[in-house]
């Protein structure tokens, strides 16, 4: 599965353009010690993810090779916040889990070669850490639905929808309001209520049609989102029952396994060591999604604890940024032409998001300083629509970016947004 | 377990129906009311249909055309190369590079595969190579390197800078005249190449595409509308006025520069910028979508914000280089204009439209 990802991100000659081509790096705060590696040492990199997924799949050197996957997969992912995508966190955090189960215990290679390392069982919490982080996913993705412009506007589906109106069938249905109130509506309850069904042993089969369903009928009108809907196809089967998944391996393989019951334990000592960190991780995994309450204004806007929320395709937003160098001391002012330091990409993405545009400003104030200027002042005129209204500014003009520290605190340089006219 | 079985085929039955009953709605709606552009969808394949028809291939077409004239005046005052001739020969010039500030928007399908604005119009042009392609008598016009010894600021600098004139006279002229037929030669057949690409194959392929995901037709136009904003904003007007550079004059990096035409291809650009976002009027333009998405008021407003733009530039006399110490006020007017209509274009209406400003094919969420 993640082996087609890679590939499919190798063929697009992505690698090349995401981290080889850009001069500059939106690294992650408290990470900017991470820095790509060079054309051969990414594509090194993805080499060793793709071996480390086929690995994976096979049960082979198991441990070792999750903790590569892990650690290569991460790692690729922090080097720039223009690449965030909510899958890819996803993916991170079950490959994190991956790494403490004893998921090579029965069918794998490593089993083959260590038959004594054999286990036909497990604790059931273990495929329940795996469930429970799903259902977070789905519960928080939902829950963030729940706000006034998805539910009473139907936004951003009124934008993105007749954009769609190729479609055959469905095509001319796209301009009609009830269709984007249909698919917010549906979209907000599937994910909020989607983990419980899959949990509920009745519900489970049906509630799977529901997951092939609302995917693949995503994959269809939303192209853009990639691999998401299959990734969540495919881990939405830990939610069956061994009994289940026993019948499928069946299939690949006649022999009868299942001789003789041999129950994986953690040593003793270990067990409540293991409740408290897996305790502290689902803590932390439903405190960040929830941070964004300890801000204040608009999260749209300001998108402060925006970021790693389970916020899945929730606004529709474009931004222009031009900056603009000074040099106080002379009063000389300088232009910024931003393509050349960023790519499109990063352009687009750093022009609505806010430690983007402040981590730029500091970048462009050191650019400018090696170029002669004396402390050079940053300032950005910024404007931003957001969900199909008009677009407003954005950051305050008279505001010296360069002056303005990097910190989880508010920022106060952004301008209030203000909510009227069509 | 027969419970549950009866169950899901419950369920399924359900669902079933739902979707035979959608599917059935949508079909009885098409048939019983007639098509509204307001309400029923608007009709985008007649609208890239009007783009391909009415505007990319007549203005290729007509390039064409008016690279024979060129062509034709070029050879008559290399046969007889005066002050006179090269003043009639001028007026042709920027006749055949007003023509081209139409097709510049159109950087996508077999011009982009041809690169073709980068070959024939990369300003400031390359004097140093040019000169040293003349001396030597051997070049290539083939290579991604050689865009700036080429195409109409090639010739700008061979025809029309000071100086120049008594080169074409004598012994040692034979070389830089068959320089000048070359590039009219190339720029001939970049046109050609571009205008039956789109007569051939991508015409077909252009007006069938309807999505709006990056590599869409309609997401290449709104790309160009902001990208032309961008170079208008910057290697046309502003930086050579200074923009980038604390208000140091770069009179000589000007569009034209030579020709004293620099602002009249601007305005041009601009001109035909607005021809293509209303579809020239015909009611098939990419304003007319805006309106079918319900967004009257960004329509309009855009439109303003054009002629607003091109009156600032038309308030600016040519040659720019001369207006840039003697009309700084009305080319800080023009400027602020365009940086509207930029941001107008690159965020309300790619974010009305769903097109992301970008020319990455990502995945997002």
């Amino acid at each position: 599965m993640m082996l087609a990802g890679t590939i499919r991100f190798w063929m697009n000659g992505w690698i090349t353009q995401q981290y080889v081509t850009p001069k500059f790096y939106f690294t992650y705060m408290g990470f900017d010690w991470v820095h790509p590696l060079g054309n051969t040492g990414m594509h090194v990199v993805f080499a060793l993810i793709a071996l480390s997924t086929v690995l994976i799949a096979a049960g082979l050197f198991y441990r070792l090779a999750a903790i590569l996957f892990f650690v290569a997969f991460t790692y690729v992912e922090l080097i720039d916040v223009t690449n965030y995508l909510n899958h890819y966190y996803f993916i991170s955090l079950v490959s994190f889990l991956l790494i403490w189960l004893p998921a090579n215990r029965y069918f794998s290679l490593d089993v083959r070669i260590w038959p004594n390392l054999k286990r036909t069982h497990i604790p059931l919490w273990v495929i329940g850490v795996i469930r429970l982080q799903i259902g977070v996913v789905y519960i928080f993705a939902g829950l963030a639905k729940l706000n006034p412009d998805w539910m009473l506007q139907a936004q951003p589906m009124k934008i993105w929808l007749p954009a769609k109106s190729h479609l055959p069938v469905i095509g001319s249905l796209m301009y009609k309001e009830w269709v984007a109130y249909l698919f917010s509506w549906f979209g907000a309850f599937y994910d909020v209520f989607i983990a419980f069904f899959l949990i509920n042993r009745k519900t489970r089969p049906v509630a799977y049609v529901f997951v092939l369903g609302f995917h693949i009928a995503t994959a269809i009108v939303f192209p853009g989102i990639g691999m998401f809907p299959y990734v969540m196809i495919i881990s939405s089967f830990a939610f069956f029952s061994s009994g289940y998944h026993q019948k499928l391996l069946n299939r690949f393989q006649k022999s009868n396994l299942c001789n003789g019951v041999k129950i994986y334990n953690y040593a003793p000592i270990l067990q409540p060591v293991l409740a408290i960190c897996i305790g502290i991780y689902f803590l932390i995994q439903f405190i960040v999604p929830v941070r964004f309450l300890f801000y204040p204004g608009h999260l749209f806007w300001y998108e402060e604890g925006y970021r790693f929320s389970w916020r899945v395709m929730l606004m529709e937003k474009s931004g222009n940024t031009f900056f603009t160098v000074k040099e106080p001391s002379t009063g000389k002012t300088y232009e910024v032409e931003n393509r050349e330091f960023l790519t499109p990409l990063q352009d687009k993405m750093m022009s609505t998001q806010p430690d983007m545009i402040l981590r730029y400003a500091h970048y462009l104030a050191d650019v400018y300083a090696k170029r002669g200027l004396k402390k050079p002042a940053v300032y950005a005129q910024c404007f931003v629509a957001l969900n199909g209204e008009r677009s407003r500014p954005y950051v305050n003009t008279a505001v010296n970016l360069a002056a303005q520290p990097l910190s989880w605190q508010h920022y106060n340089w952004v301008l209030p947004f203000t909510n009227h006219e069509k | 377990m027969m419970i549950i079985n009866r169950l899901r085929a419950g369920i399924f039955l359900g669902i079933a129906a739902f979707a035979i009953g959608f599917v059935a709605c949508s079909k009885s709606d098409n048939s019983t009311t007639k098509p509204n552009p307001a309400e029923n969808g608007f009709d985008k394949a007649a609208m890239l249909t009007n783009y391909a028809d009415n505007l990319i291939i007549p203005a290729y077409t007509s390039l064409q055309t008016q690279l024979g004239v060129l062509e034709i005046a070029a050879n008559s005052f290399l046969a007889a190369p005066t002050f006179a001739n090269k003043q009639a020969l001028k007026i042709v010039f920027k006749d055949t590079y007003l023509k081209f500030e139409h097709v510049s928007v159109d950087q996508f399908g077999p011009a982009e595969a041809a690169l073709f604005t980068n070959f024939t119009n990369t300003f400031p042009t390359d004097s140093i190579a040019i000169e040293g392609n003349i001396t030597r008598g051997t070049y290539s016009f083939n290579a991604n390197s050689a865009v700036g010894q080429q195409g109409f600021p090639a010739l700008d600098y061979l025809l029309f800078s000071p100086n120049h004139l008594n080169d074409f006279s004598g012994a040692n002229a034979v070389n830089r005249k068959k320089y000048v037929q070359d590039v009219i030669a190339r720029l001939k057949t970049l046109t050609g190449t571009v205008l039956t690409g789109w007569q051939n194959t991508y015409r077909a392929s252009f007006i069938t595409n309807t999505r709006s995901d990056s590599g869409s037709p309609i997401a290449f136009l709104i790309n160009q509308f902001a990208f032309e904003m961008d170079q208008l904003k910057g290697p046309r007007i502003g930086w050579p006025f200074g923009k980038q550079s604390a208000d140091i004059l770069f009179p000589n990096n000007t569009e034209g520069f030579n020709a004293g035409i620099s602002v009249a291809l601007a305005t041009e650009n601009l001109i035909s910028l607005k021809a293509m976002f209303n579809g020239n009027g015909s009611g098939k333009g990419m304003s007319d979508y805006l309106i079918a998405l319900k967004k009257d008021k960004l329509s309009s407003d855009v439109l303003t914000q054009f002629d607003k733009a091109i009156n600032g530039l038309k308030a600016v006399p040519d040659p720019y280089a001369t207006s840039m110490s003697l009309h700084k006020t009305e080319i800080e007017a023009a400027y602020r204009e365009i940086q509207i209509l930029l941001t107008l274009i690159k965020t309300d209406v790619a974010s009305a439209t769903g097109v992301r400003i970008t020319y990455q094919d990502t995945d997002g969420d």
